[in-house]
C-alpha cells in the first residue's frame, strides 16, 4: 500500500530534478535513470487501477465484517457500522483513507480471532488476505 | 568542505598509510542500498590497487553497523568463502564526513537483478551449488573463533527467534505508515508458533540472496557481498531468506533461479554439517517473508522522509513490498490453523 503512486510521481519528479552528483559515474547515473523509469512504468500500472483495487477491497473487507456478527458486541458494534458504509469519497487519498480504517479494523477483528480459535473466520480471513494481495499486484514489464 | 570527494579520499589514504595516494577512476555504482558504493584506484608508489568505498549514506534502507560488515568480511575473507578483503574501518568519518571503509575490489564479476528472468543461464546449477555450498560453509564457522565475535553477541540457542522476530516487528510496528494486515498476522503466528532451538550459533549474513553476489559466468561465485545485516544467530535463518520466492522472480522450479529447492537444501547440509528441520525451516521461512516485508516499510518510509530521492527506496517500498504480501497470504493460508 506504501508509498501511494502521487508519492511515487512526485518522487520521480524529484529525482528527475536533482543533479547529478559530479562522483556518480555513468554506470550509476544510467541505472537511477532506469529504476526512475521504472516507477514511472510501475506508477502507469497503479494509476489505471488503483482506485478499482481499493473499492474492490475495502468492499471484500466489509463483507466478511458482515459475516462476522459474533465479534461485533465485544468490538463495540464497529464491525456491523462498517460494514453498511460504502465508498463516497472516490479519490485515491479518500479511498486510502477508508481503506486505512477497514484495516486497522481487521487486524482488531483477526486477534479476536485467533484468540477465540475460530478457525473458519479464521480461515474467511487469511483467504481475504490472498484477495487483498493479489488486488494489489503489480507487474514489472506490465 | 569544497574539495570532490576523490580528494578528500586520496588526502585520508595519505595520512592512512603515511604514503603519496592519489585516487582515479572514483565513480558511485548502485551496488548495496544502505550504503552508498564507490569503485575507485589509489594510486601510490608501489602500483595501482582497485578498491571499494563503502559509506554511511543520509539515508538508508537499513541501519546496520559497519564495523559488523567489516568484521564480517574480515572473518570470512581467505577462509573458504569468497568475501572480499577488508582494508581500512573509519568510524568517525574524518575527510568523509561520514563512517566508512574500504575493501578490494573484485573485478571480472557478473551480478544479476532477482527480478531478471533465468538471470544465471546458462550456469545457474553450478552457480546454486557454490551458492548453496558457500552459505554451508558460512553456517558451518564457528563464530567463536572468528573477528566478528568482537561486536556481535551470541544468542542462546532458543533465544534466536525471538530476538529476530522481535527486532523485525519493532521495524514494521515503527516505520508502518499504513495498516499492514497480512504481515501482522504472520508475526503473531510466528509467535504462537515458535521453532525448535537452533543446532548452533552460526554467522548470519544477513542478506544472502540472488544479486548480493559476484559469478564469474563459468560457474563460480567470486564475492560474496553486501555483510551489513551479519551477525549471530540460527544457521536457518539465512537459509530461508536465500530461498525467498522474492528472489526467484516468477521462477517456481529452482530457488533463487538457481537449483531445485530440495536440491538446494541437500547442498547446504552437506557444506554445513548440519539438518533442515522441516518445521522449523517452516518458521525460518515464514520469518524471511515476515523480514523482507519489514524492510521495504522501512524503506516506504525512508522514501517520504529523505524527500522521495532515492529511487531504490520508493521500489523496495513498492513492487517489493506488495510481492511480499503476495507471499506472506499465500505461506499462511497453506498453513494448519
Amino acid at each position: 500500500m506504501t508509498p501511494s503512486v502521487q508519492e511515487v510521481m512526485r518522487g520521480c519528479a524529484a529525482a528527475l530534478s536533482q543533479p547529478p552528483s559530479p562522483d556518480a559515474g555513468p554506470d550509476y547515473f544510467a541505472s537511477r535513470v532506469g529504476m526512475i523509469s521504472m516507477l514511472a512504468n510501475l506508477a502507469a500500472q497503479e494509476a489505471d487501477h488503483a482506485a478499482s483495487a481499493a473499492i474492490a477491497e475495502n468492499a471484500d473487507i466489509r463483507a466478511l465484517f458482515a459475516t462476522a456478527k459474533a465479534y461485533d458486541g465485544p468490538l463495540g458494534g464497529r464491525l456491523g457500522k462498517a460494514a453498511a458504509e460504502v465508498d463516497t469519497d472516490l479519490s485515491l487519498t479518500g479511498l486510502d483513507a477508508a481503506n486505512a480504517g477497514l484495516r486497522r479494523l481487521l487486524i482488531e477483528l483477526h486477534e479476536r480471532v485467533e484468540d477465540a480459535g475460530d478457525a473458519v473466520t479464521d480461515r474467511a480471513i487469511l483467504a481475504l488476505y490472498v484477495r487483498m494481495a493479489q488486488g494489489r499486484r503489480l507487474q514489472l514489464g506490465g | 568542505m569544497t574539495s570532490s570527494l576523490a580528494e578528500r579520499l586520496g588526502a585520508y589514504l595519505t595520512r592512512a598509510w603515511g604514503e603519496p595516494v592519489a585516487v582515479e577512476k572514483l565513480a558511485r555504482i548502485s551496488g548495496g542500498a544502505s550504503r552508498e558504493t564507490y569503485r575507485f584506484d589509489a594510486v601510490l608508489g608501489s602500483g595501482r590497487r582497485p578498491l571499494i568505498l563503502r559509506r554511511d549514506p543520509p539515508g538508508s534502507l537499513i541501519e546496520t553497523d559497519r564495523r559488523s560488515e567489516y568484521l564480517a568480511l574480515k572473518s570470512f575473507h581467505g577462509a573458504g568463502v569468497a568475501a572480499p578483503e577488508p582494508l581500512i574501518l573509519e568510524l568517525e568519518g574524518a575527510e568523509l564526513e561520514r563512517p566508512f571503509f574500504i575493501m578490494a575490489r573484485v573485478d571480472g564479476g557478473m551480478t544479476a537483478s532477482p527480478f531478471q528472468p533465468d538471470a544465471y543461464a546458462p550456469h545457474a546449477a553450478e552457480i546454486g551449488a557454490d551458492f548453496f555450498g558457500t552459505l554451508g560453509r558460512i553456517a558451518a564457522a564457528d563464530p567463536a573463533t572468528l573477528p566478528i565475535a568482537e561486536v556481535c553477541e551470541a544468542p542462546a540457542l532458543d533465544g534466536c527467534w525471538r530476538r529476530e522476530l522481535d527486532y523485525w516487528s519493532g521495524v514494521v510496528e515503527a516505520d508502518e505508515l499504513h495498516p499492514q494486515p497480512i504481515v501482522r498476522a504472520a508475526i503473531r503466528r510466528l509467535r504462537r508458533n515458535p521453532p525448535t532451538p537452533a543446532q548452533k550459533i552460526s554467522v548470519v549474513h544477513g542478506d544472502y540472496r540472488s544479486g548480493n553476489f559476484l559469478h564469474d559466468g563459468q560457474g563460480h561465485v567470486i564475492a560474496v557481498l553486501d555483510w551489513e545485516m551479519a551477525h549471530l544467530g540460527d544457521p536457518l535463518e539465512d537459509l530461508g531468506w536465500a530461498i525467498d520466492p522474492l528472489w526467484c522472480h516468477s521462477e517456481t522450479e529452482r530457488v533463487s533461479g538457481m537449483l531445485p529447492r530440495a536440491e538446494a537444501i541437500a547442498v547446504w547440509e552437506r557444506a554445513s554439517g548440519l539438518r533442515v528441520d522441516p518445521a522449523a525451516f517452516a518458521w525460518w521461512e515464514l520469518f524471511a517473508s515476515v523480514k523482507g516485508q519489514a524492510i521495504w516499510t522501512s524503506s516506504a518510509k525512508e522514501y517520504r522522509d529523505g524527500g522521495y530521492m532515492e529511487p531504490i527506496l520508493g521500489f523496495s517500498g513498492w513492487l517489493t513490498a506488495r510481492r511480499h504480501d503476495e507471499i506472506l497470504a499465500e505461506r499462511l493460508a497453506r498453513m494448519e490453523p
